[in-house]
């Protein structure tokens, strides 16, 4: 029975994860990736790796909300559902997904795996938590201290507004021709909807 | 119970066999749903007939129900077809799997399994992709809009969710919600962590796009996400919305009110009344608070509603020192 549910989660994870090179949509290949995913997961809880398993539903699923949807919201296609290639660099991405297969093989086949079967998954999960707050915290504390910064910037790069008023403050129009002169602020767009009307002096 | 000493994590309760644990989730989410329904009009009524409030017949949604089965399903243009006749089906199936972890009586759960909270957070989690695909599917602007507006506030509301429930597991030592049910013997969290229910509240409006946070099949944007359903796909989204709200009112129950326990009568009884008591507040909510703005509700989440649970998974933290 495990084995069974074993091989349908890794099949569908191969195969949901080659679907994502395959379909036209920035959406589709972002939750397709988040079914290979979803489907790991699923055999990471048969290998008794409960907690992990289960983490890695809830934290895949909420990173590809934020990264996918983040990245389509920038993008000029921002419905997904006009057709688009989801692939560049075609020849080295293959010849790079060759050799990280080649070193995945390798290992798999080659590696002298410790044959040591969880007894306490209670006990996986307090080694987990001793060794994230205990020997590698700097390595990860690091890290989350500096994705919650990206994150932090992200959000502020991508405000109209913040704690010193409009984002277009002081910002000039490029020109509309090279060495033109700059078009007047009010050719900028003004999407401050608390609204603060600046008088143009009838320009 | 800090520090590095082994925990004892209780055993938890058996897994229903498979047969009765289908029969089970169908007759709560059934009767919850038939239960929404019937507190929606009791909770509607004193307002009827005034600010847009209408209360029918006690008939009424099943009438509607049976013409929506009735009716031919429209389509649009290129749509991603899978996408959107599926939604409804996981979002259904979203609302199953988070309350097989929610027990339901004393040693009665359908899979009280150790990492229930994590399972829950992670059915709630792709319950946004999937109300997002729902919007994103039909190929039509003001469902598209809906389904980008609802993922600002989805991921608003979904960091709070996560810390009132690791506040609530604190003080039982473990994820698993019958611990958190089990830990509240003494003194049920709504009294020790006054700040998880509220915060609650606003989770299950955001989970179930109602109350202040219908954003999504809202009437300001035509319709929104469900602008183009129509038929039976109209009919299951509605059906499958109501048994999330079901759930998340268990949920609450559980986590917050002591869930089973009580006196006098029998831990179903008292998990059903608790339940009850959250699904009127939430239908209350539903019928009676004005809609947000998404923009003005994530300000909100993000510099009102996010300090007030780090202070509350303080608060859990410290009084189980």
């Amino acid at each position: 029975m495990i084995d069974i549910a074993f091989v349908v989660f890794s099949v569908a994870a191969v195969i949901s994860g080659y679907l994502v090179f395959r379909v036209d949509s920035m959406i589709r290949a972002s939750f397709l990736l988040l079914a290979s995913f979803l489907n790991v997961g699923a055999v990471l809880v048969l290998l008794l790796a409960e907690y992990l398993g289960t983490a890695l539903l809830f934290m895949m699923t909420v990173e590809m909300v934020v990264m996918a949807l983040f990245m389509v919201m920038f993008m000029m296609n921002p419905a997904g559902l006009n057709p688009m290639s989801m692939v560049h660099q075609p020849r080295v991405a293959a010849a790079a997904g060759l050799v990280a297969a080649a070193g995945i093989w390798a290992v798999a086949l080659l590696a002298d795996f410790p044959d040591a079967p969880v007894v306490d998954a209670d006990q996986a999960v307090r080694d987990l938590g001793f060794e994230l707050l205990g020997e590698s915290m700097l390595v990860f504390e690091s890290a989350g201290v500096t994705l919650l910064a990206t994150m932090v910037c992200a959000v502020v790069l991508s405000a109209a507004r913040g704690r010193f008023g409009d984002g277009y403050e002081g910002s000039v129009a490029p020109p509309l021709e090279p060495g033109g002169d700059h078009r007047p602020d009010d050719d900028l767009v003004d999407d401050d909807a608390g609204g603060h009307h600046h008088d143009h002096g009838g320009r | 119970m800090m520090g590095g000493d082994r925990v004892d994590v209780p055993a938890g309760i058996d897994p229903l066999d498979p047969a009765v644990a289908v029969l089970v989730l169908a007759a709560v989410l059934g009767l919850g749903s038939v239960a929404t329904v019937v507190l929606r009009r009791l909770v509607a009524a004193p307002s009827a007939g005034r600010g847009g409030t209408t209360v029918g017949t006690a008939a009424a949604p099943l009438r509607e129900a049976r013409w929506l089965a009735d009716q031919q399903v429209i389509t649009t243009e290129r749509p991603d077809r899978a996408t959107w006749i599926l939604a409804p089906a996981a979002y259904l199936g979203l609302a199953v799997a988070a309350l097989a972890v929610v027990p339901l009586s004393a040693g009665v759960a359908v899979a009280d399994v150790r990492t229930g909270i994590v399972v829950f957070g992670a059915a709630e989690a792709l319950a946004i992709v999937v109300i997002f695909l729902h919007g994103w599917s039909p190929n039509s602007p003001f469902a598209l809009v809906s389904a980008y507006r609802f993922v600002a506030v989805a991921l608003s509301y979904e960091l709070l969710s996560m810390f009132v429930l690791i506040a609530a597991a604190i003080p039982a030592g473990s994820l698993s919600i019958g611990a958190i049910v089990d830990s509240q013997a003494g003194l049920w969290n709504v009294v020790r962590q006054p700040l998880g229910l509220p915060l609650w509240l606003v989770v299950s409006w955001g989970v179930t796009f109602s109350g202040p946070l219908a954003v999504v099949d809202s009437a300001d944007l035509a319709g929104g996400g469900g602008v183009e359903d129509s038929g039976l796909q109209r009919l299951a989204w509605a059906g499958a919305r109501a048994a999330m709200l079901v759930v998340f009112a268990a949920a609450g129950a559980a986590v917050f009110l002591g869930g089973w326990q009580g006196p006098v009568l029998p831990g179903g009884a008292w998990m059903a009344v608790k339940t009850a008591a959250v699904l009127v507040v939430l239908v209350a909510g539903d019928v009676y608070l004005a809609r947000m703005s998404a923009q003005r509700f994530v300000r909100l989440a993000w510099a009102v509603l996010l300090p007030l649970a780090f202070l509350d998974l303080l608060i859990g933290g410290v009084g189980s020192l």
